[in-house]
């Protein structure tokens, strides 16, 4: 209240008497730190996008718009002579696309969640719902130090536990009994040693999990206690009230703890670059592929890039990673439309899902 | 409205061992009933009849038990931890705080409104028809009928009836509460439970509230906790007055606020207490 009242105070009239806030104008700390506080994120996204822009822009004038359909990542030959193509100079035979690279990131965070939506919510009931109080907390401060965890050491186990065990005595069942029909047919073929689509969405998906369980969670017990009373005093079943009371109140939030896991499942670099096969240069045909996802390309792909005397490499990377902010940004405005379709009126209201 | 029950004794304190048989007209017995939490003792030993197709006013300053035992009626409480209950409380006869008591159908006639509205999270007219879907009472196409029905009964529908399929929560508080009331209503109980049914409401929505309770009698037994004395007064038949987990004093209510016969009563409602 008192920024308002202060600013108030503060705040310069003209001549036809129109409130005119002026940011300089205010002296308490506050408003000064408030100022700050609020324009500092959005400088930020736009400093970066500027950034990524300038870096980017020669490979987004060599490789034109076949960047994002081609399969090939090829830097060209450094030791030759570069070549001027529309004004880039670039290494002779060098030809880029992030299409295999988009679509493994948009595979894997899509497989991620549909292992932890699930998951997440179930778990996050549990723990809100049936624990006793005290295996609740516990059971709590697991789901939070699970978050924690830094993602190397996911990649870790990624690589060198679940992988090998998956590959050797689940993956191969699928394969041999999966029908040869559409969908089903992504599960046949060759199931590799570990490293591969499946895998890393595997590890990327219990990455996610406490993101959005620990959200949903919150949520649960957020639902007014009256309410789902008032279900139970109608002769509502457990199963009805969490269906039609419960489940409802909170959707909302849910689609957007959903999405900030699909960021993070997006943006996910090391995990996945550990355990992906990182393969550049085919988009995975089966669920068991090696293949690589935007973020991965970028870390793993740094060092040699910055051996590119032209620049081309390093600026083509600035590019993919451009697709990726807007990839993340998309899924940002995306659920907020959602959140809104589901909450009409901005009140705990919605059809459901 | 008071005197076509004359069978009904209300002063319960009195019922002995050789009187504790059924009033025929009573539609909930209460008996030695006993109710706590942990080693807590929160009802001791009440005895009671409730009158049937009246409205019944819970008095008693604030701990004294009548919510608990309220919550107890329709087992609200049992998910509680460490709730226990000894005794018994029969419904026309029947055993409500058994193991074996269906609890679904107990909650069908015996529906309870609560301090503040809480629609769900649905439509106006899912709202309505929450109960009946769930107990499965009506076919599909009896659905329609059965919103305006008790929306009518409740002096609702002209306000949402070109909104029924919008969100509950825009409509104003004492609209939602009748809602709410309208919800309870559709399930058609024999019994409902209001817990300060009208304590977060505006003076015009509790007059309403209070009206629909008068016009809804005798079809329906109300029993009320209400912290109002005046609304106790102008609203029910019967008062019972609990203090610290007994009932106290218990008959009509013109009866108990001109001649109450316990020290506690007089000093309870003469607004020295509570």
């Amino acid at each position: 209240m008192s920024i308002v009242e202060t600013s108030a105070d503060d705040a310069k009239n003209d001549a036809t008497g129109r409130f005119h806030p002026n940011l300089l104008g205010r002296r308490t700390p506050i408003a000064i730190i408030s100022a700050i506080a609020t324009t500092v994120p959005a400088i930020a996204v736009i400093a970066v996008l500027l950034v990524l822009l300038s870096k980017a822009l020669p490979a987004i004038k060599y490789n034109g718009v076949h960047f994002l359909t081609s399969t090939a990542w090829n830097p060209g030959n450094f030791y030759a002579n570069p070549v001027v193509t529309n004004g880039v100079e670039h290494p002779i035979l060098a030809k880029y696309g992030v299409w295999p690279l988009l679509a493994g990131t948009l595979e894997s965070s899509i497989i991620a969640l549909i292992f932890a939506l699930p998951l997440s919510v179930g778990a996050a009931f549990i723990v809100a719902k049936k624990l006793p109080p005290r295996l609740r907390s516990i059971a709590s401060t697991f789901l939070e130090l699970l978050a924690g965890i830094p993602s190397v050491i996911f990649g870790l186990w990624g690589a060198l536990t679940l992988g090998p065990i998956l590959s050797k005595h689940i993956y191969p069942f699928f394969a041999h009994h999966a029908p040869n029909i559409i969908f089903f047919r992504l599960f046949r073929g060759n199931t590799g040693n570990g490293e591969g689509l499946l895998t890393s969405a595997l590890v990327l998906g219990i990455m996610v999990i406490p993101i959005i369980a620990s959200t949903t969670r919150d949520l649960i017990t957020a639902v007014p206690r009256l309410t789902e009373e008032g279900a139970a005093a109608l002769g509502f079943t457990e199963w009805e009230i969490t269906r039609k009371v419960t489940f409802p109140w909170i959707s909302a939030g849910v689609i957007g703890a959903t999405v900030l896991g699909f960021a993070r499942a997006l943006g996910e670099t090391m995990a996945v670059a550990m355990v992906s096969g990182a393969v550049l240069g085919t988009v995975p045909h089966t669920i068991y592929s090696t293949y690589s996802t935007i973020a991965a390309a970028i870390v793993t792909q740094l060092d040699s890039a910055l051996t590119d005397a032209t620049g081309l490499a390093v600026e083509t990377l600035a590019e993919a990673a451009l697709i990726l902010m807007a990839v993340t940004l998309l899924a940002n405005v995306a659920a907020r439309y959602l959140v809104k379709r589901v909450s009409s009126t901005s009140l705990p209201i919605g059809k459901g899902l | 409205m008071l005197h076509d029950t004359p069978s009904f004794d209300g002063d319960v304190k009195k019922l002995d061992e050789g009187s504790l048989t059924q009033s025929e007209n009573a539609v909930l017995s209460v008996r030695h009933l006993e109710i706590g939490f942990h080693a807590k003792k929160v009802i001791r030993d009440i005895n009671l009849d409730m009158p049937r197709g009246h409205v019944v006013a819970l008095i008693g300053p604030t701990g004294s038990g009548k919510t608990t035992f309220l919550r107890s009626v329709n087992r609200l409480n049992d998910k509680i931890s460490g709730f226990w209950t000894k005794g018994s409380i029969s419904l026309q006869g029947e055993e409500l705080l058994s193991k074996d008591t269906d609890l679904l159908e107990l909650r069908r006639k015996v529906g309870m409104l609560f301090q503040r509205p809480n629609p769900f999270p649905m439509s106006i007219k899912e709202n309505v028809l929450a109960g009946v879907k769930a107990h499965r009472l009506a076919p599909k196409s009896q659905h329609d009928e059965i919103v305006r029905e008790n929306l009518e009964k409740v002096g609702l529908w002209k306000a949402v009836q070109d909104r029924l399929n919008d969100s509950p929560f825009r409509l104003s508080g004492g609209q939602q509460q009748l809602l709410c009331l309208a919800r309870s209503l559709a399930v058609q109980p024999e019994v409902l439970l209001l817990d300060e049914p009208t304590s977060a409401l505006d003076p015009i929505s509790v007059e309403a509230v209070e009206n629909l309770l008068r016009k809804l009698v005798p079809e329906i037994t109300f029993i009320v906790v209400t912290h109002s004395l005046a609304q106790a007064r102008r609203i029910s038949d019967h008062t019972m007055f609990f203090y610290d987990g007994k009932l106290m004093e218990s008959g009509e209510t013109e009866n108990i606020f001109t001649d109450p016969q316990m020290p506690e009563t007089q000093y309870y409602i003469s607004g020295r207490m509570g």
